[in-house]
């Protein structure tokens, strides 16, 4: 034992030095420098001054920054419940081994790797007045058209909706992967006790992949929150930044007004915020098991 | 054997001299892509619209200069986070596309390289350019662009629609508003007479075309609404009317509804409504569509500065479009081949203004082609009503992204016209005073 820790030697981290390299390079440094920008009055391209909480002080008290919380924060409690809702009723409709169940994995999942700007242009033909499909749905129904991306309230739904269809595919699959793991002989008890569907799930399934819904659940809680492109691209935040996640609020704040410190000042909040959510999820789930 | 190999040697130094690579010029601009239907034009007279002229015209310059390769990168409008990004990371373009209204803001923290000497080496006198593009592009005293146009909003005017309405005088031409009250009467009488809206205006998704149309109706009533370049002013009755004229526009159905810039242009086109509040560049691809038959506008289109709707001065808010120079260290060879790019594009200047804009160089004006070019002298005016924000006001296309957003609010109701004016005040002056 002596013998091999002797062994060990400083020059063997050379063998994890490429990984932390990019890991300190890409990650700890930026989170750092993001902390360090957020003190000081500085735009893009340099300079710089420090200015202590100040940068926190002017985000606290803007409204538009309380706007864009309260938006995505509303966001979050729909759009997370849906995917794993959702999530969860496709892999248990999925989790069969028929050619049809696999074709229908692939084509749920495909929504998943086309690029934000696809998916956007799809969901603003659907939305949008006059030639979209939902007006001419509506004009066939005879019913005055809602103006999807420019009514309040109706333009952070469109928003979700296609954030839901655009992000199904992963919840899916990663809960279809939980579904496939359960023993099959738990099935097997169950069915000759006589137990019902409902029971089987709820005594047997749910609490098997408990820990998967709970992972899907903090993903999606995390993935939610940094809402960006739909918004920038549907809606621009409109009407009266009635769809503006914090992430656009940060990107117009540093790159459309240059005011970087204040940008970096909102980011650490979001950070925050998003820590404080996710821990949020695993106390409560975590608290029941122990209960 | 060694004679073989000196001999070698010398062909290859040779075959290397002769293979001098090309100067080349790292172009960045919006406009949009067409490579496909203009990507080898070098005809610029067969191309139509901004994006296919200018792919023509930097296609003729290539051609023209063989040893000069323009390497284009076409960013999404208006392309500034790109630009910021490149500049924060020092690998900025040689040649980027700039709005006059945004070329303060980078001078002023220094990441511009003056171009008077490259023009003077092209023999470019700035009084070749007129007022309002030499303006423009010159910061304390020295140009900080090679000025391209000039653009401004216009009424484009679907004829065959208010033909039907009434509003067409003998001479063909429309009638049009000349004060608040007739823009509604008018606009009645149009949507009575057709069933369409009167305007068909982009009021989702985009603040630029609210803006614009504030600064023009303040211009109008002589309000000096950035008297302080570091504080806007936008709580007086000058703002309130005209906030209080677009949503009266908007609560009296004269104007379409949630049309985003996209779906306004067609909507233009596909005849949804009489008049377009839309800039300059349609103008070519306006008039490309009335000269085809089966079209909304076949043979009825034609195209005005707005009206004056306030008795103040006839005014209209003006910008346009310039080539900066990023800072950057450039070769004399890179150096001479920009100023040579330089030269091709303002001796063109007139195949840009096909476009619609405005052209940058005074003597267009005087050329008959310009003159004979559909439309032209009705917005000839704007040469001389055309009026930008004081240059020394920074960050414009933040300050519009907040008048926009605040003034959509008054227009669709989600907040009073006093609150949305108090709030878009409030905001614009702190984003000034934390510069």
């Amino acid at each position: 034992m002596a013998e091999s820790y002797r062994r060990s030697r400083w020059s063997n981290a050379l063998f994890v030095a490429p990984y932390l390299v990019v890991f300190f390079a890409l990650l700890v440094f930026p989170l750092f420098w993001g902390m360090w920008l957020s003190l000081n009055k500085v735009d893009l391209f340099g300079g710089g001054q420090f200015i202590g909480l100040r940068n926190y002080a002017r985000v606290l008290s803007d409204p538009v920054f309380h706007q864009a919380v309260r938006n995505t924060v509303v966001f979050v409690a729909v759009s997370v419940p849906t995917l794993v809702g959702l999530g969860l009723f496709l892999a248990l409709a999925l989790n069969k081994t028929t050619r049809g169940s696999s074709f229908l994995r692939g084509l749920y999942f495909s929504s998943s790797i086309l690029s934000v700007t696809i998916v956007t242009l799809i969901w603003r033909i659907v939305f949008i007045p006059n030639d979209g499909l939902m007006a001419l749905i509506f004009n066939v129904l005879g019913l005055e058209p809602i103006g999807f991306l420019s009514t309040k309230g109706w333009s952070l739904f469109s928003v979700g909706v296609a954030t839901v269809w655009w992000c199904i595919g992963l919840p899916m699959m990663l809960l279809l992967a939980a579904l496939q793991q359960i023993p099959a002989d738990l099935y097997e008890a169950a069915a000759l006790d006589n137990a019902g569907k409902w029971r089987v799930l709820t005594r047997i399934t749910l609490p098997s992949i408990k820990p998967t819904i709970m992972l899907v659940a903090v993903i999606q809680i995390v993935m939610q929150f940094q809402l960006f492109g739909q918004a920038l691209i549907m809606t621009n935040g409109g009407p009266a930044g009635s769809s503006r996640p914090i992430v656009m609020y940060i990107y117009e704040t540093a790159f459309i007004r240059w005011d970087v410190g204040m940008g970096a000042a909102a980011s650490e909040l979001l950070f925050v915020i998003i820590l404080c959510a996710a821990m949020f999820q695993y106390w409560i789930s975590s608290r029941k098991e122990v209960a | 054997m060694k004679r073989l190999l000196t001999g070698t040697a010398l062909a290859t130094l040779a075959f290397a001299g002769m293979g001098h690579a090309d100067t080349t010029i790292e172009l960045q601009r919006f406009f949009g892509a067409c490579d496909t239907e203009f990507g080898n034009v070098t005809d610029v007279s067969q191309a139509v619209g901004e994006c296919g002229i200018i792919t023509a015209l930097i296609n003729k310059f290539e051609a023209d200069n063989p040893g000069i390769d323009v390497n284009v990168t076409t960013v999404e409008w208006p392309g500034y986070d790109q630009l910021n990004a490149q500049l924060a990371s020092r690998a900025a373009p040689d040649v980027v596309t700039m709005h006059y209204s945004a070329i303060s803001d980078y001078q002023s923290r220094g990441l511009l390289d003056p171009v008077d000497d490259i023009l003077a080496a092209q023999g470019i006198e700035p009084s070749a350019f007129t007022d309002a593009a030499r303006s423009g592009v010159t910061k304390e005293g020295k140009m900080y662009g090679l000025p391209f146009d000039n653009w401004t909003m216009l009424f484009h005017v679907n004829l065959n629609l208010m033909k039907e309405a009434g509003l067409v005088n003998d001479d063909g031409t429309p009638i049009l508003p000349t004060s608040v009250d007739e823009l509604f009467a008018q606009g009645e009488q149009f949507k009575e007479a057709t069933g369409k809206p009167y305007l068909v205006q982009v009021l989702a998704n985009e603040t630029a075309a609210y803006t614009r149309a504030l600064y023009t109706f303040l211009q109008q009533q002589n309000s000096d609404f950035f008297a302080d370049p570091k504080a806007v002013d936008l709580t007086t009755p000058e703002a309130t009317a005209v906030v209080e004229l677009l949503k009266k526009i908007y609560d009296e159905g004269l104007t379409t509804t949630g049309m985003d810039y996209a779906a306004a242009v067609s909507g233009f086109s596909n005849g949804d409504g009489g008049i377009a509040i839309n800039g300059t560049w349609l103008i070519g691809d306006y008039v490309a569509q009335s000269e085809k038959e089966g079209t909304a506008l076949s043979g009825g289109y034609t195209v005005y500065p707005i009206p004056q709707l306030f008795p103040g001065k006839d005014s209209t808010y003006a910008d346009g479009h310039g080539w900066v120079l990023p800072k950057k260290d450039r070769s004399p060879e890179q150096v001479e081949a920009i100023g040579k790019l330089f030269k091709s594009l303002a001796d063109n200047d007139f195949q840009w203004a096909r476009t619609g804009h405005l052209p940058a160089v005074q003597a267009v004006f005087e050329m008959e082609e310009f003159q004979s070019l559909p439309h032209r002298a009705n917005i000839a005016e704007i040469a001389d009503t055309g009026q930008s924000l004081p240059p020394e006001v920074l960050r414009q296309f933040a300050i519009q992204d907040i008048i926009g957003e605040e003034l959509a609010a008054a227009v669709h109701g989600d907040k009073s016209v006093e609150d949305a004016l108090e709030t878009a005040e409030k905001r614009i002056n702190d984003l000034l005073d934390n510069i």
